[in-house]
């Protein structure tokens, strides 16, 4: 299979803060990847540096063969547009959601590309058949929703992108137990033409679906856990 | 109340509005407190007695004194003030928004410098026009409605009209462009926006030229009933900051509001015999300071029934 990501040296952080040491990682393309390790031990920086959103960072990233990594000490969030316009999609930590609007109106503004926008129609029904429980509150505000129904908005907004690299932070955070496992059976449902890349703290929400899993301790790689079998 | 204190408060806050809102939406999406949005509007104005200036004479030629004459006239004025205003949009997006956005502070700075453009420019209408005050011409004409035995003015009359088609005009674009759509996006949560493929570097120019041209209309109107100077600026800024921040910066709807609570506040501190014009700002600096002790988040506080 051919590789779709891959990341060499990477190193990033926040002011004076080193998060990352140095990471390599290859992703290949069909690939779900889940990537485990405790708070503050750099998932969600990792995801971030992705879409240049960190502090700072240094390193070769490479989507689809093209350069998008760098040398960058300023401007986080700068390239982050133009990287989801090259296939990124990132459902966030914590949502990101627009609380004054309306679901449909989020899933619009997911739907940015020329092509996404011509097709946000069919798009949007294809969210809704991955994720009923929004269809009947196509029009309500996302500030007024529960926080499972946000977190299917958040994801619903990536997946209009229709991109090569889906990123999802944490599906889980903060969700009961029954509605995170819809969430993540939903994720494992799709078909994806790219690869995905799943951080979160649950180990057996990603067992026996995810290709690899891989851990990290203190901004590194500790290789792949491989399917970690609990109780 | 009368009719005719109610129209003048009114008259008040249409102003206040067009400055507010573009100061609220400004911050909250693009992240400029805009000092010179001041200097936008008395750029507006000197704009707006430019063009009919020069096009007098032009007007009168080819139409006389017919009514098409004064409306194209009123065409020249508002149309020459809004681009103007548009165009100081620009001049701060290239100044003091595009060279620093990616920068530490970059909020702090962008203050500093709009409030650089706001002093320079000031001191620049001074230097070329000479402090003395410009009257523009009547696009409304002169005289009164009598509208339930009191008296309207035209200008008057005429500036609650047009600020209120000019806010419908510019809600409705944000409520149904895609362009309004990728800023009221902005404006709820940046992080989102970013991650949606909405770039905030392009999104600020037509941001910044909305309010800007916002800041042109609202010269434009306020020309009808005072006259246009190098500092004409300075209180509509003044007024429009405090509203902004009295509506919940942000806000839109907290924005229209405040301005509407505040220009009948004004009217009626003015018309109290034993108050009168002098406790204006007084009494509306309490009002204000007031509200935002008792709600920290505004007037748009109240209204947001959402949560983050």
């Amino acid at each position: 299979m051919p590789e779709l990501l891959e990341i060499r040296q990477l190193s990033a952080g926040y002011g004076p803060l080193r998060v990352l040491h140095e990471i390599d990682l290859t992703v290949r393309e069909g690939e779900r990847i889940g990537l485990v390790g405790l708070n503050g031990h750099g998932k969600t920086t990792l995801i971030r540096a992705l879409t240049h959103m960190t502090g700072w960072q240094q390193g070769s990233i490479k989507l689809d063969g093209a350069e998008i990594g760098g040398t960058r000490s300023l401007g986080a969030g700068r390239r982050t547009p133009g990287l989801v316009k090259r296939g990124i999609g990132v459902a966030p930590q914590g949502d990101a959601i627009f609380p004054g609007l309306s679901v449909r109106k989020h899933l619009e503004c997911g739907a940015h590309t020329r092509l996404a926008w011509r097709e946000r129609k069919q798009r949007i029904e294809r969210v809704f058949d991955i994720f009923p429980p929004l269809r009947p509150l196509e029009h309500a505000l996302v500030g007024k929703l529960s926080g499972g129904e946000r977190r299917m908005v958040s994801i619903g907004r990536m997946l209009m992108t229709e991109a090569r690299l889906y990123l999802i932070d944490e599906p889980s955070l903060g969700l009961a137990p029954k509605i995170s496992q819809r969430v993540m059976a939903a994720l494992w449902d799709l078909s994806v033409s790219g690869a995905m890349i799943i951080a979160e703290q649950n180990v057996t929400l990603l067992t026996g679906h995810a290709d690899r899993v891989i851990g990290m301790h203190a901004g590194r790689m500790r290789g792949d856990v491989g399917h970690v079998e609990l109780g | 109340m009368d009719l005719g204190l109610i129209v003048y408060a009114l008259n008040l806050a249409s102003i206040y509005a067009l400055m507010a809102i573009g100061i609220s939406i400004l911050w909250s999406s693009v992240g400029i407190i805009n000092m010179a949005h001041g200097a936008t509007f008395a750029i507006s104005g000197y704009a707006a007695w430019l063009v009919t200036g020069a096009l007098k004479p032009v007007i009168a030629a080819a139409f006389g004194k017919t009514a098409l004459a004064s409306m194209v006239m009123a065409g020249a004025l508002v149309g020459s003030a809004i681009v103007a205003g548009a165009l100081c949009g620009v001049i701060i997006y290239l100044l003091a928004f595009l060279p620093i956005h990616d920068k530490p502070n970059y909020p702090v700075r962008a203050l500093i410098i709009t409030l650089g453009l706001n002093i320079a420019t000031v001191q620049g209408l001074l230097w070329t026009f000479g402090p003395r005050n410009q009257g523009l011409p009547k696009i409304f004409g002169f005289g009164r409605w009598e509208v339930f035995g009191t008296r309207i003015r035209y200008d008057q009359a005429g500036t609650i009209i047009g600020a209120i088609i000019v806010l419908g005009l510019t809600l409705a674009w944000l409520r149904y462009s895609r362009r309004g759509l990728e800023i009221r996006a902005m404006m709820q949560n940046a992080e989102g926006a970013a991650y949606s493929g909405i770039s905030r570097q392009i999104t600020a120019l037509p941001v910044l030229m909305l309010t800007g041209a916002l800041a042109g209309m609202a010269a434009a109107l306020l020309s009808q009933t005072i006259f246009v100077s190098p500092t004409s600026g300075v209180i509509p800024l003044v007024k429009g900051l405090t509203i902004a921040l009295l509506g919940g910066l942000g806000s839109v709807a907290g924005a229209v509001i405040g301005a509407i609570l505040v220009g009948f506040l004004e009217a009626i501190v003015g018309a109290i015999p034993f108050l009168g014009q002098r406790y204006v700002l007084f009494a509306t600096f309490l009002f204000i300071i007031a509200v935002l002790i008792v709600r920290p988040r505004g007037i748009g506080g109240l209204l947001d029934d959402t949560r983050e």
